[in-house]
């Protein structure tokens, strides 16, 4: 390990710790990177930010060796250097935080952050040395974690600060973080940039991808903008303003502000009441949920991935019995039905993991807008499928929800993440369903294909529906819902309305703390 | 009265450990690419072919240490083919050892009647078994229980000794570590630079190792012979004891423990002259009983499970009270 170096002078030409020059990637006729030039001085946090598709990972990946670039140079503090492949990189001081976690979950946090590197005595691993100098390292950058729990154990945002120790251990003095928030809750992403931080302060470097433009304008001191797979600008943070970013991320003005609406709350569509359920290892994971859902209303579900909301989702959907409890769909108790019987009840499933749940990858567009109704005219008379009328409809469907596709026989794989969304949404909302429950509508979705998903579901709601919205995205909640519900370890924490959702007293829910007024009261 | 009892016991027991070892050694060998995320349902086969060579091998030097270094040579072959197919070129790992098993079980018929010109069995021919080890000072310290440390041939105690070292291996050297890393989370592994291909290569190679010796066990341990389908379906059964101990070494003793105390009751209880082939079926039978009530042991749990959210659920009233009285 390099020690600790004193306080590093920062002015305008100094050495850089990445120069990228002319990186392009293609994949096939499909072009990821085009001529991106990129300089990251040392010393500071840079923002990558851009659209999905934008090619921030793909540059990225680039600079960790994981991909080849087909053209262009990179040099680390200005040293022409090839990285055939990830080890390079390390070696070279790069170290890089995925978004997706590469954890062992039977091995302790020490053995996780040691793995590859193991300290060893007399041929054995020294399981007491690890444990040792992992807690040296998180105490030092403020990561607090036991090195001797079980990764499988632990929450995500845990996962998270061990990925980033491993990164540590190996010597890297430039950080990579693949869009490090998307898994963290708001107060855990403020602990995270305070660790970010630590790193700058000690002369590492930070390369931050994101498309937060909050904490982007929050932490970072420049910022790169890529779009469709060029570089827009690279600007000093402190130079932007929030709508400046915007424009330069999507090239035209876009509103996250809350969405207009004209109170119309009907009937109660959906009471759920008492709702408890268990998650695959069996243990209780929604506990006690009760409320309702009218028409005309959307009622958001707030919470860090994993506390409860997936479970909600499938209960409610017939994927996973109930164990106590039920919820009623116009005086229907879904919990005594199958999934099909409850879409007939009246149920439509936006699910959260939509190549898993929402669409069959390999099938046409076609065929996922018909899966659910093939059953019915006109799309099939005495058992066989009218595909004319199948692929007109599929036709219809393209059009009105403007999915970017050459026709009804394109293969869904084909199709980018907003518009393989596009297609389910089209299924889902053309089924005469009164109850729309929506899980992650955007996740993994540009901003142009997010603002139309939003119109579409606020189209929703005007026509009377009942829509369950749930999402980890806070500012898709609160410009969209009516109330917006907070889970945590499957309890619903609280409500707030979402005309006066407020980041901060969500958060504190979203993180345990059960009422506002209770936090307070500790505080003080 | 008492003492024959006594003795009876002290043989059961020691002949539960004789039929538990070559289960074992290929149980174990199985747990290596088994926590190297491979289904490796050739040990059958490996364990096959390891007992014939073992025997050609003891002919050919008239050594029988010769003879088991042949049945491991061969079973590493096997081995090496099974990873060069499953891992190298990703061929489906069910399919390629069920192939394996199929030609091991052909191949020895065939090398039977093309160098012996016999089929069924092999027996004579100047085959020579392992020896029994005799531990000195055995009998001075336990008496007539002596029977259970002593005596027995070098593959039983090796079987018994590579417990704790599959253990120590697993939990403190490096190459176990990867291979728990490679079975549980490959992508983990490849992040890493640790190299996959590599790892399940000296995992297939480990488990045809003792494989082979296990099938070395069957045809110059106790018996000194070598027939048809000798390994009878242990590979087999030791597949579905990895599959419920997901290959940890001391549940995989467990299990083999079972299943060779079983074998070596309905060899006692053919003694007594039950119809052999009923008397044969005991120890599978006590086998598929123990892993269904494996399997079962997850439901009392359930149970607890919904206790607690019953309970949970009375004591949150309050809670829900004090949530409503928040102003909306």
């Amino acid at each position: 390990m390099s020690n600790t170096p004193g306080s590093p002078t920062l002015h305008s030409n100094a050495a850089m710790a990445v120069e990228l020059t002319g990186i392009t990637k293609r994949f096939g006729a499909f072009v990821a990177n085009d001529g991106i030039d990129l300089a990251v001085r040392r010393g500071e946090i840079h923002a990558i930010i851009g659209e999905n598709g934008a090619g921030k990972t793909t540059l990225m990946n680039i600079l960790f060796g994981l991909l080849q670039p087909d053209e262009g140079s990179i040099r680390l503090n200005g040293e022409a250097i090839v990285i055939a492949d990830p080890s390079v990189a390390i070696k070279a001081g790069l170290g890089m935080v995925h978004q997706h976690f590469k954890l062992v979950p039977s091995l302790s946090v020490a053995d996780n952050v040691f793995l590859g590197m193991e300290i060893r005595r007399h041929g054995l691993i020294d399981h007491a040395a690890q444990i040792a100098r992992t807690r040296d390292l998180s105490k030092r950058f403020g990561l607090q974690v036991d090195p001797t729990e079980r990764v499988g154990l632990l929450s995500v945002g845990i996962e998270q600060r061990i990925e980033i120790l491993k990164v540590l251990v190996r010597g890297a003095r430039t950080i990579i973080l693949d869009e490090p928030t998307a898994v963290l809750t708001p107060q855990e992403s403020r602990e995270l940039f305070q660790t970010l931080r630590s790193f700058v302060a000690e002369g590492m470097t930070v390369i931050f991808i994101s498309h937060h433009l909050e904490e982007v304008m929050e932490v970072s001191d420049t910022v790169t903008v890529l779009r469709n797979g060029r570089k827009v600008a690279t600007r000093p943070t402190a130079e932007l303003s929030k709508d400046e970013l915007v424009h330069m991320m999507v090239g035209r003005e876009v509103s996250f502000d809350r969405r207009p609406r004209a109170s119309l709350h009907g009937d109660v569509v959906l009471e759920v009441k008492d709702l408890w359920a268990r998650d695959d290892r069996l243990l209780p994971a929604l506990r006690d949920a009760s409320f309702t859902v009218r028409s005309g209303e959307v009622v958001g579900i707030a919470g860090v991935a994993g506390n409860g909301q997936t479970e909600l989702a499938e209960v409610l959907s017939g994927l996973r019995p109930a164990s106590h409890g039920g919820a009623w769909l116009k005086g229907r108790n879904l919990t005594a039905l199958s999934p099909a019987a409850i879409r007939q009840a009246g149920l439509a499933h936006v699910p959260g993991d939509r190549m898993v749940r929402g669409v069959d990858r390999n099938a046409s567009i076609a065929a996922n807008t018909l899966m659910g109704r093939q059953h019915r005219a006109p799309w099939s008379r005495a058992g066989m499928l009218n595909w004319n009328a199948i692929n007109q409809n599929a036709e219809t469907l393209i059009k009105s929800f403007d999915i970017r596709a050459r026709g009804p026989g394109d293969a869904v794989k084909r199709l980018s993440g907003g518009n393989i969304q596009k297609v389910v949404l089209a299924r889902e909302f053309t089924n005469g369903a009164n109850f729309l429950l929506i899980d992650q509508p955007t996740r993994g979705v540009d901003i142009g294909a997010q603002e139309a998903i939003h119109d579409e579901i606020m189209r929703q709601r005007a026509a009377g529906r009942a829509i369950l919205l749930i999402s980890v995205q806070l500012d898709e909640l609160a410009a969209l819902a009516d109330r917006i519900l907070v889970m945590f370890n499957g309890r619903i924490m609280g409500e707030v309305a979402g005309d006066d959702a407020d980041e901060e007293r969500i958060g504190m829910m979203m993180a345990g703390v059960a009422a506002p007024e209770f936090a307070a009261e500790t505080a003080s | 009265m008492e003492i024959l009892d006594k003795l009876i016991n002290v043989a059961l027991i020691a002949a539960t450990l004789r039929t538990t070892a070559p289960i074992l050694l290929v149980a174990l060998g199985g747990s290596f690419t088994t926590k190297a995320g491979i289904f490796n349902i050739g040990l059958e086969g490996q364990m096959l072919v390891g007992a014939f060579f073992a025997v050609l091998g003891s002919i050919w030097t008239g050594s029988a240490l010769a003879g088991v270094a042949c049945g491991v040579a061969a079973a590493l072959v096997f081995a090496l083919v099974f990873a060069v197919l499953v891992v190298s070129f990703k061929a489906n790992e069910v399919v390629v050892g069920l192939a394996l098993n199929i030609l091991a079980g052909g191949m020895t018929i065939s090398l039977m009647k093309a160098i012996f010109g016999t089929r069924g069995s092999i027996v004579g021919h100047g085959i020579v078994g392992l020896p029994k080890v005799q531990l000195p000072g055995a009998r001075d310290l336990l008496g007539s229980w002596a029977p259970l440390i002593s005596g027995f041939t070098p593959l039983v105690y090796a079987a018994f000794i590579a417990v704790p070292l599959l253990v120590v291996c697993y939990n403190r050297t490096r190459l176990g570590l990867y291979i728990r890393v490679v079975g549980e989370k490959p992508e983990a592994a490849e992040a890493l630079g640790i190299s996959i291909t590599r790892v399940r290569y000296i995992a297939s190679l480990l488990c045809g190792l003792l494989a082979g010796l296990a099938g070395a066990h069957l045809s110059l341990g106790y018996i000194t012979m070598f027939t048809e389908n000798m390994s009878s379906g242990r590979g087999f059964m030791a597949v579905a004891i990895l599959i419920f101990s997901n290959g940890d070494p001391l549940k995989v003793l467990a299990g083999c423990l079972l299943f060779g105390f079983a074998d070596a009751f309905s060899l006692r209880l053919q003694t007594f002259g039950y119809p052999s082939y009923l008397v044969l079926t005991v120890p599978y039978v006590v086998a598929l009983i123990a892993l269904f009530a494996l399997s079962y042991r997850a439901r009392p749990r359930i149970i607890a499970e919904t206790l607690e959210s019953m309970r949970k659920l009375l004591s949150v009233d309050k809670n829900t009270e004090a949530g409503g009285k928040n102003p909306q």
